[in-house]
């Protein structure tokens, strides 16, 4: 028996290993069959070949996409144009194929599908890997410029996809067997099988893992990034095929809302944000189980209004699942909290120590200071200054622009007065997704965060100002709830950010949704509305609050205990863990400091607008993610400063004012202001 | 008063109730199958389009006869097209759709109807043939708006365009159809556009952006698709008087409607910028009760009823000359002409007052409300 297992042993193979190395790809297999299992089990008849063939090719569009993206993840970096992309090969489909011609090949157009993706590839592969800038920023520019291109293409919907595409991408590849989307993945899937385990593979997993240890080993950095980009564009591109020849027409927004359920698919899939762990398997069931949650909502009949709730909750039940090992968080969270009351009891916890000064005592100058000559401010903040200052050079630049096309800018006071009330919202939400950001998270609950806020206090103040002093602290700590939910969900279940805020801002959506019954009641009073939109010496007033703030944020990240903990956990978790850094509860915190924000920025919009209505924060999830890597932070954390972001929010809304000043289609200024930003953002790239 | 006759009696009385229960039972599964798929439904038209849909279900005329589903798809219109396969699968009878893309579901479409499902589309619209259409002539709406703006400025000024989703066919057609219209009058200039997403709270920061750079004084009127009663909020905060603020062609916001009123009518709950203010405007839109009309023809064809493929409906549109306060809000006060609703029933400004039409009595105000139907 034992000869036998050395000699499996010798061979490579154990179940074990492989199942520890394919953990998340196996358990969103199993969560796929189970959920697939439950809607055969609910529903009516049995599965048919015709409800697989179904299944199959409604989720082979975000399938596909969410495999490029996987790639671009293991590398490392994210990609925000994915959707864009999806849309922009649609239209151009749509466009230019013939409708007199009766066939088209399919060769022919599923190359250039992918051709024109693997080239938006290359644009995004050229700024990250050459130019070393951060993905983030370069591929929302990308999404925005290809968004423009996009509309220039087709500005509605409309355009012809010859069927011949639909007969072949939707029909079946052995008639009553097997579909043929089942086979389109199958084929990108064994593509990559053989990628994996060439060079490239090796260096794409190396890279993702440590780039510096890649680097240092011989791995050329610059071309498996460049690369993972353009493959990824290409599977964007097949998606995009593959959605025409599904549609059978063109729509240049077709793609857009695609994005955010791609991550979650990724992640449900076991890919690790960060990279270097994961890969496409796991990611085609995770997209899978997006598209099954439909069916299931279906068949069990959940209300309209419960159906985010619901989905949020399988979104949270299927991350979960993977949670049931050995390793995972949850467990090592079970764990330290068994050992914490063994040890209560035992009487040997810290906190029942007696209270006694045990640091350790390095010189007898300890509290006499190693008085070093302070180096000059300039040299002091010169990091500081190098990344926060571009923002405000774009902002200047911006402003001399605003006054040569559209005049009245510069020694206008009210347009200084109008740009900063319309960034104090950015201006606000940089502090709370500034601080989830410098951790290493990201916090996408903020739209349904403002959303709720902005409408439970309409409803409470109902225009009168006396309510509002019930109504304000009520509504700040409902926020807090919804950031400890978050936080508690990243620290001791082990979700990742993205899928947990994710999830949260589905919840909220729904609960948003029942509370009002679908139609937000009541208003804002007086003093609120004057606070935004009044004038105080003919300023208005949120701009005294604005500077306050931002005094505030400044000091609370730059010059308090809790502030320097966000940089340490960004930095490195593990090392602030080991340096006794509470990290559990401080990012606990930095999630409740989000919602916090998100919720003041609810407020004041619900001023701002007289009343709150449902979606009221849809616009600012995107954007608040740009101010903050636009002023110079790392989106993986460790790096920034909050006078950056500042700066972000003021150049991102004054580069809107100038556009919106103009007569401009929305297309061209898509394409400028995604163009704007990369440029401003060329002075962020790291430099070796 | 002999025993057996009330035995006859109990027992005919249990055979009634039997009988009754059994009629219920049947009809239960007589039931129409329809289902509703919706879009996003977290903005503030599609939850009032959705109670009107419900409220219409559960009208004591169709109560017995339908058994309507609700499913979201969100805005993703690659979920609609696996919602409406999921749906037929279901066995649906009918479904009613909110389309997300004009064009993307044709293909779905097509293969429901191919298996005897009717599919009805309401608001915007599906160009699948096989799929029957509920919705206003997005055209005329561009057209009538632009031209009653250029005859309340004389032919001459300088306006600004506030736009819808762009890359939809709605604000597509809305918008070139005006722009046809003041590219005939060279007088006309159009200084300023925003992209304003049909929403009010989006209409005040683009507002906000291009004041930055110019004065309302600059300005001689506004086109919007949707945020007029913004733009007066905005300039009664600039100092304005009511009787100063510009001709506005926009939305059917309940909240400009009351604008509209003149200035000193009497209204419950009123509170500025909520208030009757005389504003010169012209009010149209795309009226949320369309949702709930699409079920009722969609019942009237699988009884069998003639129903025609494209059902245009008439372009509610009010001017300052046409804005009539209603009482109550009942289908019959609405009939007889009133338009606007009292702030005190309303308390959403932003809520869509174009509620009324003849084609449908069986829901008012509370339908579009709380999903409550006319008795």
């Amino acid at each position: 028996m034992s000869v036998r297992l050395d000699g499996t042993r010798n061979t490579g193979f154990s179940p074990s290993r492989l199942f520890a190395r394919h953990n998340g790809a196996i358990i969103a297999i199993l969560v796929f069959a189970f959920l697939l299992g439950s809607v055969d089990f609910i529903s009516p008849g049995p599965l048919s070949y015709f409800d697989v063939s179904f299944l199959s090719s409604g989720g082979a569009t975000s399938a596909l996409a969410a495999i490029g993206q996987t790639i671009v993840i293991l590398s490392g970096g994210f990609d925000l144009s994915a959707g864009a992309v999806i849309s922009l090969v649609n239209v151009v489909l749509a466009k230019s194929m013939d409708p007199i011609a009766a066939s088209a090949s399919i060769f022919v157009w599923t190359f250039a599908g992918i051709g024109i993706g693997m080239l938006v590839g290359a644009f995004n592969g050229f700024f990250i890997a050459v130019l070393m800038m951060q993905p983030i920023v370069v591929t929302l520019s990308t999404m925005f410029i290809v968004q423009g291109v996009t509309l220039l293409v087709m500005d509605k919907p409309g355009g012809f996809v010859s069927p011949d595409l639909g007969a072949f991408y939707l029909g079946d590849a052995i008639p009553g067997w097997l579909p043929m989307p089942i086979v389109v993945i199958f084929a990108v899937l064994l593509a990559w099988l053989w990628l994996k385990n060439t060079r490239y593979g090796t260096a794409l997993y190396a890279l993702g893992s440590d780039p510096e240890s890649a680097r240092a080993v011989g791995v050329n950095v610059t071309l498996t990034k460049f690369l993972a980009y353009v493959i990824a564009g290409g599977c964007y591109g097949l998606a995009g095929v593959f959605i025409s020849s599904q549609t059978g027409s063109g729509d240049p927004l077709v793609g857009n809302p695609l994005l955010l359920s791609m991550f979650a698919a990724v992640v449900i899939g076991g890919t690790r944000l960060g990279g270097g762990q994961g890969g496409p398997l796991g990611t085609v069931f995770g997209a899978y189980i997006l598209m099954l949650v439909v069916n299931i909502l279906l068949v069990l009949d959940v209300s309209a209004y419960y159906s985010t709730i619901a989905e949020g909750a399988i979104l949270i039940f299927a991350v979960l699942a993977g949670s049931l090992t050995h390793s995972s968080i949850l467990a090592q969270q079970l764990r330290g909290a068994r050992a914490r009351i063994a040890a209560w009891r035992a009487g040997r916890l810290v906190s029942q120590q007696e209270d006694t000064d045990r640091r350790l005592r390095f010189s007898s100058s300890a509290n006499g200071m190693i008085s070093a000559p302070q180096a000059p401010f300039l040299v002091r903040h010169a990091e500081t200054l190098r990344y926060a200052l571009p923002a405000y050079v774009g902002l200047i630049l911006v402003v001399i622009v605003t006054q040569i096309w559209l005049g009245r800018a510069l020694f206008n006071p009210g347009y200084w007065n109008s740009l900063l009330v319309l960034s104090s919202f950015l201006a606000v939400l940089a502090l709370g997704q500034g601080a989830v950001i410098l951790t290493g998270g990201i916090d996408l609950s903020v739209p349904w965060t403002i959303g709720l806020c902005g409408i439970v206090l309409a409803g409470m103040v109902n225009g009168s100002d006396a309510a509002l002093f019930y109504a304000l602290p009520t509504v700040l700590l409902i926020a807090c709830a919804i950031g400890f939910a978050n936080g508690f969900g990243v620290v001791f279940l082990g979700i990742s950010p993205i899928v947990m805020t994710l999830a949260t801002n589905g919840i909220l959506q729904g609960v948003a949704l029942l509370y009002s019954q679908g139609t937000p009641d009541g208003f804002s009073s007086p003093m609120l509305r004057w606070f935004m939109t009044g004038k105080l010496m003919s300023v208005t007033p949120i701009i005294f609050f604005l500077i306050a703030f931002g005094v505030g944020a400044v000091i609370l990240l730059g010059r308090t205990p809790f502030g320097r903990r966000v940089y340490a956990i960004g930095n490195s978790p593990r090392a602030a863990q080991l340096s006794g850094i509470a990290t559990g509860r401080t990012l606990i915190l930095v999630y409740m400091l989000s919602a916090f924000c998100a919720a003041i920025v609810g407020i004041m919009l619900t001023g701002f607008s007289g009343q709150a209505s449902l979606g009221m924060g849809d616009d600012y999830l995107l954007p608040s993610i740009a101010i903050v890597v636009v002023g110079g932070a790392l989106i993986t954390g460790g790096r920034g400063h909050y006078i950056g972001m500042l700066g972000g929010a003021l150049l991102l809304t004054s580069l809107q004012t100038l556009l919106a000043g103009t007569t401009l289609p929305y297309a061209s200024r898509a394409i400028l202001f995604g163009l704007v930003v990369l440029v401003a953002v060329l002075a962020l790239r790291d430099r070796r | 008063m002999n025993f057996g006759s009330n035995l006859r009696q109990i027992a005919l009385g249990v055979g009634v109730t039997l009988g009754v229960l059994g009629a219920a039972q049947a009809q239960a599964a007589d039931k129409h199958k329809i289902y509703l798929s919706m879009s996003f439904i977290g903005n503030d038209w599609q939850a009032e389009a959705a109670n009107m849909v419900k409220a219409m279900a559960a009208h004591k005329s169709m109560a017995d006869k339908v058994d309507l589903k609700v499913q979201v798809a969100g805005p993703n219109a690659n979920r609609q097209i696996q919602q409406i396969n999921a749906m037929v699968q279901a066995g649906a009878d009918a479904i009613v759709v909110f389309p997300i893309s004009p064009t993307a579901l044709n293909k779905v479409v097509k293969n429901a109807c191919d298996k005897g499902v009717k599919v009805f589309a309401y608001d915007a619209e599906i160009t699948e043939p096989c799929a029957y259409n509920i919705s206003i002539d997005q055209e005329e709406a561009g057209r009538v708006t632009a031209e009653w703006l250029v005859d309340k400025l004389g032919g001459k000024g300088e306006i600004v365009l506030v736009t819808g989703v762009p890359g939809t066919s709605v604000d597509d057609l809305r918008t070139k159809a005006a722009r046809e219209v003041f590219a005939k009058h060279p007088d006309i200039k159009v200084v300023g556009e925003a992209v304003g997403m049909w929403s009010q709270a989006v209409a005040r920061t683009e507002l906000s952006k291009i004041l930055a750079t110019r004065t309302w004084d600059d300005l001689d009127g506004l086109w919007m698709q949707v945020g007029c009663f913004t733009a007066n909020a905005m300039q009664l905060e600039a100092g304005k008087t009511a009787d100063q603020l510009l001709p506005c062609a926009g939305e059917g916001a309940n909240g400009g409607r009351i604008q509209m009123l003149p200035a000193g009518t009497e209204v419950e709950g009123a509170a500025s910028p909520y208030a009757p203010l005389g504003a010169q405007r012209i009010s149209y839109a795309s009226p949320p009760y369309s949702g709930g009309l699409a079920l009722k023809l969609a019942v009237q064809a699988l009884e069998g009823a003639d129903v025609p493929k494209k059902t245009v409906l008439p372009l509610p549109v009010v001017t300052s000359d046409t804005i009539k306060l209603c009482q109550e809000g009942t289908w019959a006060e609405m009939k007889s002409g009133c338009n606007a609703f009292q702030p005190s029933l309303v308390s959403n400004p932003g809520w869509f007052a174009s509620i009324f039409s003849d084609q449908t009595p069986e829901i008012g105000l509370p339908a579009a409300l709380v999903g409550q139907p006319e008795d």
